[in-house]
Protein backbone atom coordinates (compact mmCIF):
# COMPACT_ATOMS: atom_id res chain seq x y z
CA UNK A 1 0.00 0.00 0.00
CA UNK A 2 1.41 3.38 -0.91
CA UNK A 3 1.47 6.35 1.44
CA UNK A 4 -1.17 7.90 -0.76
CA UNK A 5 -3.54 5.01 -0.19
CA UNK A 6 -2.97 4.82 3.57
CA UNK A 7 -3.83 8.46 4.27
CA UNK A 8 -7.33 8.77 5.73
CA UNK A 9 -9.86 10.90 3.91
CA UNK A 10 -10.19 14.44 5.25
CA UNK A 11 -13.93 14.92 4.99
CA UNK A 12 -13.73 18.41 6.49
CA UNK A 13 -11.33 19.53 3.80
CA UNK A 14 -13.51 18.05 1.08
CA UNK A 15 -16.54 19.73 2.58
CA UNK A 16 -14.73 23.08 2.72
CA UNK A 17 -13.81 22.82 -0.97
CA UNK A 18 -17.37 21.87 -1.90
CA UNK A 19 -18.89 24.60 0.28
CA UNK A 20 -16.79 27.31 -1.39
CA UNK A 21 -18.52 26.64 -4.68
CA UNK A 22 -21.74 25.18 -3.35
CA UNK A 23 -24.08 27.93 -4.56
CA UNK A 24 -23.14 27.68 -8.20
CA UNK A 25 -22.42 23.94 -8.35
CA UNK A 26 -25.63 22.84 -6.69
CA UNK A 27 -27.58 25.06 -9.05
CA UNK A 28 -25.76 23.57 -12.06
CA UNK A 29 -26.60 20.08 -10.84
CA UNK A 30 -30.19 21.06 -10.08
CA UNK A 31 -30.86 22.87 -13.34
CA UNK A 32 -29.33 20.22 -15.56
CA UNK A 33 -32.31 19.09 -17.60
CA UNK A 34 -30.70 15.72 -18.39
CA UNK A 35 -31.40 16.42 -22.03
CA UNK A 36 -28.06 15.06 -23.38
CA UNK A 37 -27.79 17.81 -25.99
CA UNK A 38 -24.25 18.36 -24.66
CA UNK A 39 -23.18 14.95 -25.96
CA UNK A 40 -22.12 15.75 -29.52
CA UNK A 41 -20.14 18.80 -28.44
CA UNK A 42 -17.58 16.54 -26.69
CA UNK A 43 -14.94 15.28 -29.11
CA UNK A 44 -14.15 12.36 -26.78
CA UNK A 45 -17.80 11.26 -26.97
CA UNK A 46 -17.66 11.42 -30.77
CA UNK A 47 -14.26 9.68 -30.93
CA UNK A 48 -15.40 6.84 -28.68
CA UNK A 49 -18.30 5.80 -30.87
CA UNK A 50 -20.80 7.95 -28.96
CA UNK A 51 -20.23 6.07 -25.72
CA UNK A 52 -22.55 7.77 -23.16
CA UNK A 53 -19.93 7.65 -20.40
CA UNK A 54 -18.07 10.43 -22.26
CA UNK A 55 -21.09 12.71 -22.32
CA UNK A 56 -20.34 15.95 -20.47
CA UNK A 57 -23.50 15.68 -18.38
CA UNK A 58 -22.74 12.06 -17.51
CA UNK A 59 -19.24 13.01 -16.40
CA UNK A 60 -20.39 15.92 -14.26
CA UNK A 61 -23.32 14.07 -12.67
CA UNK A 62 -21.26 10.97 -11.88
CA UNK A 63 -18.31 12.82 -10.43
CA UNK A 64 -19.28 16.10 -8.77
CA UNK A 65 -22.93 15.19 -8.62
CA UNK A 66 -22.17 12.10 -6.61
CA UNK A 67 -19.71 14.01 -4.43
CA UNK A 68 -22.42 16.46 -3.44
CA UNK A 69 -24.86 13.64 -2.83
CA UNK A 70 -22.45 11.68 -0.67
CA UNK A 71 -21.31 14.73 1.35
CA UNK A 72 -19.58 13.38 4.51
CA UNK A 73 -19.64 9.79 3.30
CA UNK A 74 -16.97 10.24 0.61
CA UNK A 75 -14.27 7.59 0.92
CA UNK A 76 -11.02 6.88 -0.89
CA UNK A 77 -12.54 4.08 -2.94
CA UNK A 78 -15.12 6.49 -4.31
CA UNK A 79 -12.46 9.05 -5.26
CA UNK A 80 -10.46 6.30 -6.98
CA UNK A 81 -13.59 5.39 -8.92
CA UNK A 82 -14.22 8.89 -10.18
CA UNK A 83 -10.63 9.75 -11.07
CA UNK A 84 -11.10 7.96 -14.37
CA UNK A 85 -14.07 10.16 -15.19
CA UNK A 86 -12.44 13.45 -14.31
CA UNK A 87 -8.96 12.82 -15.72
CA UNK A 88 -9.18 10.25 -18.47
CA UNK A 89 -12.66 10.94 -19.83
CA UNK A 90 -12.28 14.73 -19.86
CA UNK A 91 -9.44 17.02 -20.93
CA UNK A 92 -11.14 20.28 -19.87
CA UNK A 93 -11.09 21.59 -23.41
CA UNK A 94 -14.23 23.64 -22.63
CA UNK A 95 -15.83 22.65 -25.89
CA UNK A 96 -18.96 21.28 -24.18
CA UNK A 97 -22.18 23.05 -25.05
CA UNK A 98 -25.13 23.29 -22.71
CA UNK A 99 -28.39 24.86 -23.93
CA UNK A 100 -29.05 26.15 -20.42
CA UNK A 101 -25.52 27.54 -20.07
CA UNK A 102 -24.24 25.26 -17.32
CA UNK A 103 -20.45 25.45 -16.99
CA UNK A 104 -19.59 21.75 -17.11
CA UNK A 105 -15.76 22.07 -17.13
CA UNK A 106 -15.88 23.97 -13.84
CA UNK A 107 -17.65 20.99 -12.29
CA UNK A 108 -15.04 18.53 -13.58
CA UNK A 109 -12.30 20.87 -12.43
CA UNK A 110 -13.75 21.05 -8.91
CA UNK A 111 -13.97 17.26 -8.76
CA UNK A 112 -10.30 17.12 -9.75
CA UNK A 113 -9.47 19.60 -6.98
CA UNK A 114 -11.25 17.44 -4.44
CA UNK A 115 -9.44 14.30 -5.63
CA UNK A 116 -6.09 16.06 -5.59
CA UNK A 117 -6.69 17.37 -2.06
CA UNK A 118 -6.82 13.75 -0.87
CA UNK A 119 -3.81 12.65 -2.86
CA UNK A 120 -5.85 10.89 -5.53
CA UNK A 121 -4.13 11.41 -8.86
CA UNK A 122 -4.20 9.60 -12.16
CA UNK A 123 -1.04 7.63 -12.81
CA UNK A 124 -0.15 8.41 -16.41
CA UNK A 125 3.19 6.58 -16.14
CA UNK A 126 1.58 3.17 -16.16
CA UNK A 127 -0.40 2.00 -19.16
CA UNK A 128 -4.13 2.00 -18.46
CA UNK A 129 -5.50 -1.55 -18.16
CA UNK A 130 -8.33 -0.75 -20.55
CA UNK A 131 -9.71 2.15 -22.56
CA UNK A 132 -11.43 3.75 -19.62
CA UNK A 133 -11.14 3.40 -15.90
CA UNK A 134 -14.86 2.98 -15.54
CA UNK B 1 -62.57 22.13 -2.31
CA UNK B 2 -62.99 23.98 -5.60
CA UNK B 3 -63.19 27.36 -3.87
CA UNK B 4 -60.06 26.60 -1.88
CA UNK B 5 -57.92 25.59 -4.85
CA UNK B 6 -59.39 28.34 -7.02
CA UNK B 7 -58.88 31.01 -4.35
CA UNK B 8 -56.24 30.96 -1.56
CA UNK B 9 -54.14 28.19 -3.08
CA UNK B 10 -53.73 30.18 -6.31
CA UNK B 11 -52.34 33.04 -4.27
CA UNK B 12 -49.93 30.74 -2.47
CA UNK B 13 -48.78 29.20 -5.73
CA UNK B 14 -48.12 32.51 -7.45
CA UNK B 15 -46.42 34.02 -4.42
CA UNK B 16 -44.07 31.04 -4.16
CA UNK B 17 -43.53 31.06 -7.92
CA UNK B 18 -42.74 34.76 -8.24
CA UNK B 19 -40.93 34.96 -4.90
CA UNK B 20 -38.88 31.89 -5.72
CA UNK B 21 -37.83 33.24 -9.10
CA UNK B 22 -36.88 36.59 -7.58
CA UNK B 23 -34.87 34.82 -4.89
CA UNK B 24 -33.07 32.66 -7.44
CA UNK B 25 -32.35 35.65 -9.66
CA UNK B 26 -30.96 37.57 -6.69
CA UNK B 27 -28.78 34.58 -5.76
CA UNK B 28 -27.53 34.46 -9.32
CA UNK B 29 -26.33 38.06 -9.05
CA UNK B 30 -24.64 37.42 -5.70
CA UNK B 31 -22.95 34.25 -6.97
CA UNK B 32 -21.62 35.95 -10.08
CA UNK B 33 -19.65 39.11 -10.58
CA UNK B 34 -18.93 41.52 -13.37
CA UNK B 35 -15.76 40.67 -15.13
CA UNK B 36 -13.20 42.78 -16.98
CA UNK B 37 -14.01 43.36 -20.60
CA UNK B 38 -11.79 41.34 -22.89
CA UNK B 39 -11.94 42.23 -26.53
CA UNK B 40 -11.37 39.13 -28.61
CA UNK B 41 -10.73 38.88 -32.32
CA UNK B 42 -13.82 36.91 -33.19
CA UNK B 43 -15.44 36.14 -36.53
CA UNK B 44 -15.73 39.07 -38.85
CA UNK B 45 -19.06 40.80 -38.80
CA UNK B 46 -20.64 43.83 -37.34
CA UNK B 47 -18.98 43.04 -34.00
CA UNK B 48 -21.32 45.31 -32.11
CA UNK B 49 -24.17 44.71 -29.71
CA UNK B 50 -25.89 41.36 -29.69
CA UNK B 51 -24.75 39.39 -32.66
CA UNK B 52 -21.29 38.74 -33.97
CA UNK B 53 -22.57 37.35 -37.24
CA UNK B 54 -25.50 38.44 -39.31
CA UNK B 55 -28.75 36.50 -39.24
CA UNK B 56 -28.17 35.42 -42.83
CA UNK B 57 -24.84 33.86 -41.93
CA UNK B 58 -26.38 32.02 -38.99
CA UNK B 59 -29.09 30.38 -41.07
CA UNK B 60 -26.73 29.51 -43.88
CA UNK B 61 -24.45 27.45 -41.69
CA UNK B 62 -26.40 25.01 -39.55
CA UNK B 63 -23.53 22.63 -39.07
CA UNK B 64 -22.34 22.88 -35.48
CA UNK B 65 -25.67 24.20 -34.25
CA UNK B 66 -28.18 22.22 -32.24
CA UNK B 67 -30.68 22.49 -35.10
CA UNK B 68 -28.10 20.92 -37.39
CA UNK B 69 -27.02 18.32 -34.82
CA UNK B 70 -30.39 17.48 -33.23
CA UNK B 71 -33.03 18.68 -35.71
CA UNK B 72 -35.93 16.60 -34.39
CA UNK B 73 -35.27 17.36 -30.72
CA UNK B 74 -34.76 21.06 -31.41
CA UNK B 75 -37.96 21.39 -33.42
CA UNK B 76 -40.03 19.35 -30.96
CA UNK B 77 -38.76 21.22 -27.94
CA UNK B 78 -39.38 24.57 -29.66
CA UNK B 79 -42.98 23.57 -30.41
CA UNK B 80 -43.33 22.21 -26.88
CA UNK B 81 -42.17 25.45 -25.27
CA UNK B 82 -44.28 27.55 -27.61
CA UNK B 83 -47.42 25.61 -26.67
CA UNK B 84 -46.39 25.60 -22.99
CA UNK B 85 -46.68 29.39 -22.84
CA UNK B 86 -49.18 30.26 -25.54
CA UNK B 87 -51.88 27.72 -24.74
CA UNK B 88 -52.46 28.67 -21.07
CA UNK B 89 -52.01 32.42 -21.54
CA UNK B 90 -54.44 32.72 -24.45
CA UNK B 91 -56.96 30.14 -23.28
CA UNK B 92 -60.55 31.45 -23.21
CA UNK B 93 -61.38 29.78 -19.91
CA UNK B 94 -58.34 31.34 -18.23
CA UNK B 95 -59.22 34.73 -19.70
CA UNK B 96 -62.71 34.46 -18.24
CA UNK B 97 -61.34 33.51 -14.83
CA UNK B 98 -58.86 36.37 -14.98
CA UNK B 99 -61.67 38.76 -15.90
CA UNK B 100 -63.80 37.47 -13.02
CA UNK B 101 -60.93 38.00 -10.57
CA UNK B 102 -59.33 41.21 -11.80
CA UNK B 103 -61.77 42.78 -14.23
CA UNK B 104 -59.14 42.73 -16.96
CA UNK B 105 -59.99 41.09 -20.25
CA UNK B 106 -57.21 39.23 -22.07
CA UNK B 107 -57.45 38.41 -25.73
CA UNK B 108 -57.76 34.67 -26.32
CA UNK B 109 -57.64 32.15 -29.12
CA UNK B 110 -60.66 30.13 -30.10
CA UNK B 111 -61.23 27.02 -28.02
CA UNK B 112 -60.49 24.75 -30.96
CA UNK B 113 -57.12 26.44 -31.43
CA UNK B 114 -56.04 26.05 -27.82
CA UNK B 115 -57.40 22.51 -27.88
CA UNK B 116 -55.12 21.77 -30.82
CA UNK B 117 -52.16 23.44 -29.12
CA UNK B 118 -52.78 21.33 -26.02
CA UNK B 119 -52.97 18.14 -28.07
CA UNK B 120 -49.70 19.04 -29.79
CA UNK B 121 -48.14 19.75 -26.41
CA UNK B 122 -49.23 16.33 -25.12
CA UNK B 123 -47.73 14.65 -28.18
CA UNK B 124 -44.46 16.46 -27.51
CA UNK B 125 -44.65 15.20 -23.93
CA UNK B 126 -45.00 11.66 -25.24
CA UNK B 127 -41.97 12.24 -27.47
CA UNK B 128 -39.90 13.33 -24.46
CA UNK B 129 -41.07 10.32 -22.46
CA UNK B 130 -40.15 7.88 -25.23
CA UNK B 131 -36.85 9.63 -25.78
CA UNK B 132 -36.02 9.31 -22.12
CA UNK B 133 -36.82 5.60 -22.16
CA UNK B 134 -35.38 4.52 -25.51
CA UNK B 135 -32.48 6.85 -26.34
CA UNK B 136 -29.44 5.35 -24.61
CA UNK B 137 -27.52 8.51 -23.90
CA UNK B 138 -30.60 10.08 -22.27
CA UNK B 139 -31.53 6.92 -20.37
CA UNK B 140 -28.08 6.73 -18.83
CA UNK B 141 -28.51 10.05 -17.00
CA UNK B 142 -32.22 9.68 -16.28
CA UNK B 143 -33.56 9.21 -12.78
CA UNK B 144 -37.05 9.08 -11.26
CA UNK B 145 -36.76 12.85 -10.77
CA UNK B 146 -36.87 13.37 -14.54
CA UNK B 147 -40.05 11.33 -14.95
CA UNK B 148 -41.66 13.14 -12.04
CA UNK B 149 -40.83 16.57 -13.47
CA UNK B 150 -42.14 15.54 -16.90
CA UNK B 151 -45.35 14.37 -15.25
CA UNK B 152 -45.64 17.64 -13.30
CA UNK B 153 -45.35 19.63 -16.52
CA UNK B 154 -47.72 17.49 -18.55
CA UNK B 155 -50.34 17.01 -15.79
CA UNK B 156 -51.97 20.47 -16.00
CA UNK B 157 -52.36 20.13 -19.76
CA UNK B 158 -53.62 16.57 -19.63
CA UNK B 159 -56.10 17.26 -16.83
CA UNK B 160 -57.22 20.47 -18.55
CA UNK B 161 -57.71 18.60 -21.81
CA UNK B 162 -59.74 15.88 -20.05
CA UNK B 163 -61.77 18.47 -18.16
CA UNK B 164 -62.56 20.48 -21.29
CA UNK B 165 -63.69 17.37 -23.18
CA UNK B 166 -65.49 16.06 -20.08
CA UNK B 167 -64.12 12.57 -20.70
CA UNK B 168 -63.92 11.82 -16.97
CA UNK B 169 -65.77 13.46 -14.07
CA UNK B 170 -65.58 17.15 -14.86
CA UNK B 171 -65.39 18.48 -11.31
CA UNK B 172 -62.63 16.06 -10.35
CA UNK B 173 -60.61 16.84 -13.46
CA UNK B 174 -61.05 20.55 -12.91
CA UNK B 175 -59.76 20.40 -9.34
CA UNK B 176 -56.91 18.12 -10.49
CA UNK B 177 -56.09 20.60 -13.23
CA UNK B 178 -55.93 23.54 -10.86
CA UNK B 179 -53.87 21.58 -8.33
CA UNK B 180 -51.52 20.34 -11.04
CA UNK B 181 -50.97 23.87 -12.27
CA UNK B 182 -50.26 25.07 -8.77
CA UNK B 183 -47.77 22.27 -8.15
CA UNK B 184 -46.00 23.19 -11.38
CA UNK B 185 -45.80 26.83 -10.39
CA UNK B 186 -44.48 26.04 -6.92
CA UNK B 187 -41.72 23.65 -8.05
CA UNK B 188 -40.53 25.77 -10.99
CA UNK B 189 -38.02 28.02 -9.15
CA UNK B 190 -36.48 25.11 -7.24
CA UNK B 191 -36.07 22.40 -9.85
CA UNK B 192 -34.76 22.08 -13.39
CA UNK B 193 -37.90 23.88 -14.54
CA UNK B 194 -36.06 26.99 -13.34
CA UNK B 195 -34.37 26.98 -16.72
CA UNK B 196 -37.33 29.16 -17.61
CA UNK B 197 -35.41 31.96 -15.94
CA UNK B 198 -31.89 30.62 -15.97
CA UNK B 199 -31.70 30.00 -19.67
CA UNK B 200 -31.81 33.77 -20.10
CA UNK B 201 -29.55 34.66 -17.17
CA UNK B 202 -26.88 32.08 -17.97
CA UNK B 203 -26.86 32.36 -21.74
CA UNK B 204 -27.10 36.14 -21.96
CA UNK B 205 -25.19 37.36 -18.93
CA UNK B 206 -22.43 34.83 -18.30
CA UNK B 207 -19.45 35.18 -20.60
CA UNK B 208 -18.56 31.98 -22.38
CA UNK B 209 -18.02 30.64 -25.88
CA UNK B 210 -21.71 29.99 -26.30
CA UNK B 211 -23.15 33.09 -24.68
CA UNK B 212 -25.47 35.29 -26.68
CA UNK B 213 -24.09 38.78 -26.68
CA UNK B 214 -21.28 40.23 -24.62
CA UNK B 215 -21.45 38.05 -21.50
CA UNK B 216 -20.27 40.47 -18.88
CA UNK B 217 -20.55 38.26 -15.82
CA UNK B 218 -18.65 35.28 -14.52
CA UNK B 219 -19.04 32.81 -11.65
Amino acid sequence: MTEQEERPIETDRIKAIMDRKKGGMKRFLSYCAHCSICAESCFLYMAHDKDPQYMPSYKAINSLGKLYKKKDKVDRAFLENIKGIVWRNCVLCRRCYCPIGIDIPSMISLARTICRSQGVYPNFDEPAPKESWL
Amino acid sequence: MYDFVRGPLVWVAFIVFVGGLIFQAARFFTLTRKKERVFLALNSGSGRGWSIRSIGERFAFLRGTILGTHPVMTIVTSIFHFCLFVAPIFLLAHSILFYQSWGIGIWSFSESTTDLLTAIFLLCGVFFLLRRIFVRRVRVITTAYDYIILFIVVAPFLSGYLAYHQWLDYRTMLIAHILAGEVMLVVTPFTKLGHMLFFFLYRFLIGSEYSFGQGTRTW
